[in-house]
């Protein structure tokens, strides 16, 4: 974290352009969608992912939070891609805390996206 | 990339270049070193540029010099005010009245003579997050002493008649302090036709230093207030401490400054506050915390629909310098306190954002800082979830 800053390079650099960030495209595959909220703590996450043989082919993801949550969601969708389900719905928050230097008081948050990663895996359970 | 606009003027003002070069004038070699209370032609000559800004401040208030105490700040100033106040005066009445809405120098204080034994009627504002006269009446019982409401809000710029307020305080007796941190220097005060016995306010947010305010105490009759320090029995046995000789000096010209053309200067303000509230509303789904008149000429307070502030906050760093409508650097973003009184709910709250200007603010600084402003919006709205506009307000 840069000297003064409540931020890490890391999170400032994924809030300013958050990748993956919007509603997935139409494509081959079978999409599935996870979303979980907690209004009262500041975090609302949207999740999309599209399959093809068991692939995660794409991704995308809406959020409403701080912007640690925004950095995080953005950093776990882009990660999705290319990796097999279901094991790539399963979130260490506190891994992903450390990386992005979320402040302890907000790891609550970071749940609210693993709850959105779990639907997402429950999204796809029919499919499989 | 230049310095980002500053519309934060509520938190702290730039230091006036003016007030600046007479402060440093008092640091250099030829300067005001000397303790003004020595007796000595150094200590004196220092003592002499006091009473200068000690009559410069209270003449920003219509008043003598005699009424003017220097403290701190705000917060000090607002402490020994209600502190001091009522511990002197707890043999007359141990109630006090104030609102939800004070800031936390008043409501802080206020908790700890509660816990001192004093009990405190809290109002809440109307709708519009003003606190009438009438509430104040309806809450006044024999046994008060003090009432305490703040003349402008310092995140919704709405101004109290403070005026009738003293009426009915002086009318039965009861002590009134005011805190005008944020109206000082932005708009016209006469403190005796406030009938305010005691008025708290500050440098920083007028154009003068951080580290000195100022306490009026009406001359006659002078309530009585028991001192929070102890030590060289400065500032009439009141508040001991050696005074800082450049502060004030800064204290005293950014006083006169802003005394100089207060109306004009606050109708400069007013109207740029509305041509960024003009420019705000093509994000769509804003609204204003705190509407009508009087109000402070420098604050807008606005709440963005499915915006969450601190993200807005970020969105805006280097760009905007401004206040969200919570403390967000904690587990659950805490609501303001102010915005939650006004009926705003919690989310509400989140999505708001306080804009105050200033003296150099320009109008070419409101319309970079709206587009800015209206750009991170748009863009926090694209982030968040379909049915967060109508769900997050």
């Amino acid at each position: 974290m840069s000297e003064g800053s409540y931020y890490s390079a890391e999170v400032r650099r994924l809030f300013a352009a958050p990748p993956r960030c919007g509603a997935l495209p139409p494509g081959p595959g079978t999409p599935c969608r996870g979303e979980a909220e907690a209004l009262d703590r500041g975090a609302w996450v949207r999740l999309e992912a599209r399959l093809q043989d068991g692939i995660v082919a794409d991704a995308r993801f809406r959020a409403w939070g701080c912007p640690h949550l925004i950095a995080a969601c953005a950093l776990v969708t882009e990660r999705l891609v290319g990796q097999p389900a279901p094991g790539a719905f399963r979130l260490d928050p506190a891994g992903l805390a450390r990386e992005l230097e979320v402040p302890t008081a907000k790891l609550g948050r970071l749940l609210v996206l693993e709850d959105a990663l779990s639907g997402l895996a429950a999204g796809l359970a029919p499919a499989q | 990339m230049g310095r980002p606009i500053y519309l934060d003027y509520a938190a702290s003002s730039p230091v006036h270049p003016e007030v600046a070069a007479a402060m440093a004038a008092c640091l250099g070699p030829d300067g005001l070193h000397a303790n003004p209370s020595s007796g000595h032609a150094e200590g004196r000559r220092a003592a002499a540029a006091i009473e200068q800004a000690r009559a410069s401040v209270a003449a920003l208030l219509g008043a003598g010099p005699e009424s003017i105490l220097f403290t701190s700040g705000a917060t000090e100033s607002d402490n020994l005010a209600l502190l001091g106040a009522c511990r002197a005066g707890r043999a007359r009445g141990k109630h006090l009245v104030t609102s939800r809405v004070e800031h936390r120098a008043v409501t802080d204080a206020c908790q700890q003579l509660e816990r001192e034994g004093f009990a405190v009627s809290w109002l809440k504002p109307g709708p519009d997050g003003r606190i009438a006269p009438a509430q104040v009446a309806s809450a006044l019982r024999p046994d008060t002493l003090l009432v305490s409401v703040m003349h402008g809000n310092n995140e919704t710029g709405v101004v109290n008649d403070v005026a009738a307020i003293g009426r009915l305080c002086s009318e039965r007796g009861v002590l009134l302090h005011v805190d005008a941190a944020q109206s000082a220097g932005r708009v016209q005060i006469d403190a005796g036709g406030l009938n305010a016995d005691l008025i708290a306010f500050t440098a920083h947010k007028l154009g003068g230093p951080k580290g000195i305010g100022a306490l009026y105490l009406r001359p006659r009759p002078r309530p009585a207030l028991q001192p929070l320090q102890f030590g060289g029995g400065q500032e009439r046995g009141i508040r001991s401490g050696t005074l800082a000789t450049h502060q004030i000096v800064g204290f005293g010209a950014a006083c006169r400054i802003a005394a100089a053309d207060l109306e004009t200067e606050a109708m400069r303000v007013r109207s740029l506050r509305e041509r960024l509230w003009g420019r705000l509303q093509a994000a769509g789904s804003a609204w204003r915390n705190g509407e009508g008149e009087p109000s402070l000429p420098g604050i807008l307070n606005v709440g963005f629909a499915g915006i969450e502030g601190e993200s807005l906050l970020l969105a805006l760093d280097g760009l905007v310098c401004a206040s969200s409508g919570s403390a967000c650097h904690s587990a659950v973003a805490e609501p303001s306190y102010v915005l939650r009184a006004l009926g705003l709910s919690d989310l509400g709250c989140q999505a708001s954002l306080r804009l105050s200007l200033g003296r150099f603010t320009r109008e070419e600084d409101v319309d970079e800082a709206a587009s800015a402003i209206l750009a991170a919006v748009e863009r926090l709205r694209r982030i968040a979830p379909p049915g967060a506009l109508e769900r997050i307000r």
